[in-house]
């Protein structure tokens, strides 16, 4: 993918520009908002990670007006030290598709760029997911695998429809708890971490391959372990 | 401030005394103008009851009948009265006038004039008339009198002004002065309290006047911020205390990487464990970012009407598995229909915290409920309850102090904030954290104030913006 990342502060820039260089994604930069928008306007990108607060002029949530005014859909992640909810609603209001709040790991970091653009990506409306020989049926709620059906409580089925989603990629716990539980906010303990593994056991016990797997310090990902 | 006072004060004072004159002369003016009214009117009167009777003694007796009554009252006449009959040419008859002053009546009827008598001009009110067989009647009467006592009230009017004068200032400088007193104690406490005597109060005089009400604000107001240093003083020692003790182990590690230079693996390992001890640094900030962004009451723009019934399920349901494997049980009784206006994800989060609280401490095999039900005066609740081993009333008051963890926590997890979030939320929704004794165990109770029944329909809010965030 090629990916712009517009940050001012130089050693957060080199450690984004580094992790996603190691993933394989091309990456440019701009240290100020107008260089910024300039790139992101020019340039043809799959993703852009945006700092709200920039030097030149124009800053973050600048840079995203502009480009949604010009009909420009490429999604845009914001990186802000700003963490109030107010701040994050303002982010995606302005046309943000997600934000991250200072400092972060970059497994989250990743998990939720590549989360944005594969949302980009699938437009069709599916009615059906597979994993390996798992397979969940979005319209009857019908989940099997190798044709051995499993019951799922709602919960259960709408956790298992996300990781589906993500089928491969690591999805973080915040992301799940966003998402899947529709909360902002810490639940404390490691609930999330229960939850999956009794998830874990309903489609993993008594089958061959495991299919949820524990990603450290990370999150899950869900798919054939290879 | 201090400069402006006094000018403040004077400009009162005389803004006083001239409201006290002007208010005086008013009053004399009005004494004036009806005291005239009434001199007049008894002028006019007395004038028509002598034309009358003289034109009586003309229709009873002729002529002579009116001479006789006009030279009878000639003569009696005082105070400036004139009576005089003319004949057809105005040549005159009878009565005290040697001559008809033609330029002062030139025709019947009513006048204010002066007239020269014996050397001297006199004001007078005269009356012509035109009496059968073409005589003419004059009647007047001097004004005198009325310029007499309109002396008097001009003199009572001077005399009013002047004292309401003097006494206006003089109220006005006692009141400025009553005033800057009770200002000045104001002020000085007030300074007191800049130098840093935080303990310092105005004083109050037990009276219910503008002042003491006033001081009285000023020492609520006072006391919170006292409240309110203190437990700064109190956070920041303790924030102190909880970063200094992961940055210390932070410290400890890569200082001794630096000095042993393990082998690349257990280098790695001692990184990841850096990392750690920084996300731990990071949660106790994200923490009290959270406290300070519910205390500062921003969040009430997010308020909606949230039904409790379905975020009790929402989350009994996310601790589920918790309680489930820690094999305790947890009673959910949440009927519907009950509500409250505030923030769904703060109000989750106040939820879930005494639930995961009441999970951890629950024995196993344990037991926590969670219900929900109206309460007295208009309130709803929400319930926990555990049986565990519950908190001791000594330390009640004190768990929701930020950082305050129970010697019973001890190797628990959690940085101490769980019920001081709790505590934030629901003084954020007006409400309050009870504590009490389950025998054994803790019961914990929020108790809400419910919405007007009136507002049933929720509006689009800003946690709704973050909901319909497409999913991902």
């Amino acid at each position: 993918m090629r990916i712009l990342v517009v940050e001012d502060n130089e050693r957060v820039a080199r450690f984004i520009k580094k992790g996603l260089s190691e993933q394989g994604h091309t990456v440019d930069h701009a240290e100020s908002g107008r260089d910024g928008l300039f790139l992101a306007a020019t340039g043809r990108y799959d993703a852009v990670i945006l700092d709200r607060m920039l030097p030149g002029g124009i800053d973050g949530l600048g840079i995203v007006e502009s480009l949604r005014r010009t009909e420009d859909r490429t999604p845009i992640l914001i990186l802000s030290a700003l963490a109030e909810v107010d701040d994050r609603i303002h982010g995606l209001r302005a046309g943000g598709d997600d934000y991250l709040t200072k400092p972060f790991s970059f497994g989250e970091l990743l998990a939720r760029l590549e989360a944005l653009v594969r949302r980009s990506q699938h437009v069709e409306i599916q009615t059906a997911l597979t994993v390996a020989d798992l397979r969940i049926d979005l319209l009857s709620h019908k989940v099997a695998r190798g044709g051995k059906p499993i019951q799922l409580q709602p919960r259960e089925f709408k956790l298992l429809e996300f990781l589906m989603r993500h089928a491969g990629h690591v999805v973080t716990r915040t992301m799940l708890l966003e998402n899947v539980w529709e909360h902002h906010f810490d639940p404390q303990t490691n609930v999330i971490d229960v939850h999956i593994s009794r998830l874990r056991q309903k489609i993993d016990e008594g089958f061959g391959r495991p299919l949820l797997h524990t990603v450290r310090g990370i999150g899950y990902r869900l798919g054939l372990d290879d | 401030m201090i400069r402006l006072l006094p000018s403040t004060s004077v400009r009162l004072a005389l803004g006083y005394a001239a409201l006290f004159a002007a208010s005086s002369l008013l009053l004399v003016g009005f004494l004036w103008w009806r005291t005239e009214g009434y001199l007049d009117r008894q002028t006019d009167a007395a004038i028509k009851l002598d034309s009358r009777l003289i034109g009586d003694q003309l229709k009873n007796f002729g002529l002579p009948g009116a001479v006789t009554a006009v030279r009878e009252r000639a003569a009696a006449a005082d105070n400036g009265a004139v009576y005089l009959l003319a004949g057809p040419e105005l040549q005159p008859l009878a009565g005290n006038l040697p001559k008809w002053p033609e330029q002062a009546a030139p025709k019947p009827g009513w006048y204010w004039t002066d007239l020269t008598r014996g050397g001297a001009l006199h004001s007078v009110r005269l009356r012509r008339l035109a009496l059968p067989d073409g005589l003419n009647l004059l009647i007047g009467r001097g004004l005198e009198r009325r310029a007499e006592i309109r002396g008097l009230i001009i003199d009572a009017l001077c005399w009013t002004a002047a004292s309401a004068l003097i006494l206006g200032i003089g109220g006005g400088v006692l009141v400025r002065r009553a005033m800057l007193r009770r200002v000045e104690m104001i002020n000085s406490a007030a300074t007191a309290i800049v130098r840093g005597d935080l303990a310092r109060r105005v004083p109050t005089r037990n009276t219910a006047d503008a002042f003491d009400e006033l001081a009285r604000t000023i020492n609520f107001m006072l006391q919170q911020i006292e409240q309110l240093i203190e437990g700064m003083r109190n956070t920041s020692n303790a924030v102190a205390h909880d970063l200094r003790t992961p940055l210390a182990e932070l410290r400890a590690r890569l200082e001794e990487l630096i000095r042993v230079r393990p082998a690349m693996d257990a280098t790695f390992e001692e990184i990841n464990k850096a990392v750690a001890d920084i996300d731990r640094v990071i949660g106790v900030f994200n923490a009290l970012l959270r406290l300070a962004e519910i205390d500062s009451g921003v969040r009430r723009s997010g308020f909606r009407r949230v039904e409790l019934s379905e975020l009790a399920t929402e989350v009994a349901e996310l601790y589920d598995p918790l309680i489930e494997e820690k094999e305790a049980e947890l009673d959910v009784d949440a009927p519907p229909g009950l509500a409250v206006n505030g923030d769904p994800h703060l109000l989750a989060q106040a939820v879930g915290n005494l639930v995961d609280n009441a999970v951890k401490y629950a024995p196993p095999h344990g037991r926590v409920s969670l219900r929900i039900a109206s309460a007295d005066n208009g309130q709803v609740e929400i319930v926990i309850a555990d049986n565990g081993p519950g908190i001791a009333d000594t330390e009640k008051p004190r768990v929701t102090r930020r950082f305050y963890r129970g010697g019973i926590s001890d190797g628990k997890a959690g940085i101490g904030l769980g019920l001081s979030v709790v505590d934030a939320v629901a003084r954020l929704h007006d409400g309050s954290l009870y504590l009490a004794d389950n025998h054994p165990g803790l019961i914990a109770s929020l108790k809400l104030p419910a919405p007007p029944a009136t507002d049933s329909f929720p509006r689009p809010t800003q946690t709704d913006l973050l909901r319909s965030n497409p999913p991902r």
